[in-house]
């Protein structure tokens, strides 16, 4: 009603006139700014989603290629390896085993029995590397300490391990998992760091569970993790990926304050580990 | 929805209430009415707790106004005005929830939408009528009065569109149109 008093009768028509207009336009204005609005975000939206799906598409094709690697690894083995071998044995206890005299025949089974044992433990060796026997049996921090070891012992690098705060153990799917992560990040810094040592700890902070390795070598950092996460390259940094997608963990690299080592992180959420057992 | 069904058929019943007793009082009490029901689809649209307060707090402003200023001779310009600006005050309020809501992917496939968009468009159009009828002669009302009768039509039209509109449309999204 102020509008009615500052309005002079003359101005009246005018004003509601262009007042109308105006507010029409306003109005107008706003519900296609929403509309528009809105459709910018769903295209930015689904964006977003296709770089996820591809990413994904990324890591399932990673996983895929690893198992098929791992696949071909064990047929070589089996092929190459124990089937020669089984094959000899055959040769040696032949149909004509039985005309030979007696001592020949004692060496033929003595021989084959030693090539049957060989065959035994390289079939033993293709298990182990399928399914660690200390980690099924001591849990990841023996299977850990086992691999360090055996590292150390070949004499070309130093390589030690400390687990903090490890009294229970966790999930045995877990473990397995955290125990491929350390072998490939292992694997990794053996074959491109040239490092001297390599220290492994781990340690918990409330609900978190943190391994962290150390090394002295050539590393990455979490920019260069990323790239090649995005590339076609670096398969075993895509598998480890994926399998911490599985724990909902998370993997952080980086080079030390004093810039002379790089560190990797892995954090795990150890309710995300109950609620894998729960679904167990 | 029932609510804006309700107001159409009280909408109808008022213009041939007017027509039989030619009071102004059928408007007065109407606008009230009208309001009322605005009120109670907006308080009921509303999700957010903090915002459900905004519609009691205008009700009490605008019962205050209307019983205020409650005439049987003239246009009752003031209830009128303070009810399209409430009203288009929780149009804005409602498009911005609807637009935060992650739960509607697009907003004009929602029935409320076109409600909404059917108060917008009325109210804006008629702010200003309603603000200078008193002031107008007859023969200037009676100039300016097809704005009013115009926004009527286009509301209406709207509420049909949200009317006939599917609960769950068989393809609510066209995400294809978005993929370029």
């Amino acid at each position: 009603m102020i509008l009615l008093e500052v309005t002079s009768p003359g101005n009246v028509s005018l004003v509601l006139f262009f007042g109308t207009i105006g507010m029409l336009a306003l109005t107008i204005g706003l519900i296609v700014f929403i509309i528009f609005h809105q459709r910018k975000v769903i295209r930015y939206q689904l964006k977003l989603q296709r770089m996820e799906q591809d990413q994904q598409k990324l890591l399932l094709n990673a996983s895929i290629r690893l198992q098929e690697e791992e696949r071909q690894r064990i047929a070589a083995d089996l092929h190459d390896d124990a089937g020669p071998l089984l094959a000899t044995a055959r040769l040696y206890l032949n149909e004509n085993l039985v005309n030979l005299d007696k001592t020949t025949q004692l060496q033929s089974i003595y021989n084959a029995k030693q090539i049957i044992d060989d065959t035994i433990q390289l079939i033993r060796n293709i298990s182990h590397s399928l399914m660690p026997p200390t980690l099924k049996n001591f849990g990841l921090e023996s299977a850990v300490n086992d691999l360090f070891q055996k590292i150390s012992g070949s004499g070309s690098m130093n390589a030690s391990s400390r687990f903090h705060d490890y009294r229970e153990r966790l999930q045995a799917e877990t473990e397995l998992i955290i125990f491929r992560v350390i072998q490939e990040l292992v694997n990794n810094i053996l074959k491109h760091s040239n490092a001297s040592f390599i220290h492994l700890t781990q340690n918990t902070s409330g609900d978190k569970f943190f391994i962290r390795l150390h090394h002295d070598g050539r590393g990455i950092t979490q920019n260069d993790f990323n790239k090649l996460n995005k590339s076609n390259v670096g398969l075993g940094l895509k598998n480890i990926q994926s399998r911490l997608k599985v724990l909902h963990g998370k993997i952080f690299f980086e080079k030390d304050m004093s810039q002379t080592y790089y560190k990797v992180t892995i954090e795990l959420v150890k309710e995300e580990e109950d609620k894998l057992q729960e679904q167990d | 929805m029932w609510v804006i069904f309700l107001y159409c058929i009280l909408s109808l019943l008022t213009e041939v209430f007017y027509f039989l007793l030619k009071a102004q009082s059928v408007y007065s009490g109407f606008t009230i009415i009208e309001f009322t029901l605005f009120s109670f689809f907006f308080y009921s649209s509303l999700y957010e707790k903090k915002f459900k307060y905004i519609p009691l707090i205008g009700a009490v402003v605008f019962y205050a106004v209307a019983i205020g200023s409650f005439t049987n001779k003239r246009f009752d310009s003031l209830p009128t005005s303070v009810e399209a600006i409430l009203i288009i005050s929780y149009c804005i309020l409602l498009l911005y929830e609807q637009i935060n809501d992650p739960s509607i992917i697009f907003v004009y496939n929602t029935k409320k939408f076109w409600v909404i968009i059917a108060f917008f468009l009325y109210f804006s159009a008629t702010l200003f009528l309603f603000i200078y009828t008193s002031a107008l002669s007859e023969k200037e009302r009676s100039n300016y009065w097809p704005i009013n009768n115009f926004s009527e039509m286009l509301k209406n039209i709207l509420f049909c569109v949200s009317f006939i509109m599917r609960r769950n449309p068989k393809r609510p999204y066209a995400v294809d149109s978005y993929d370029s």
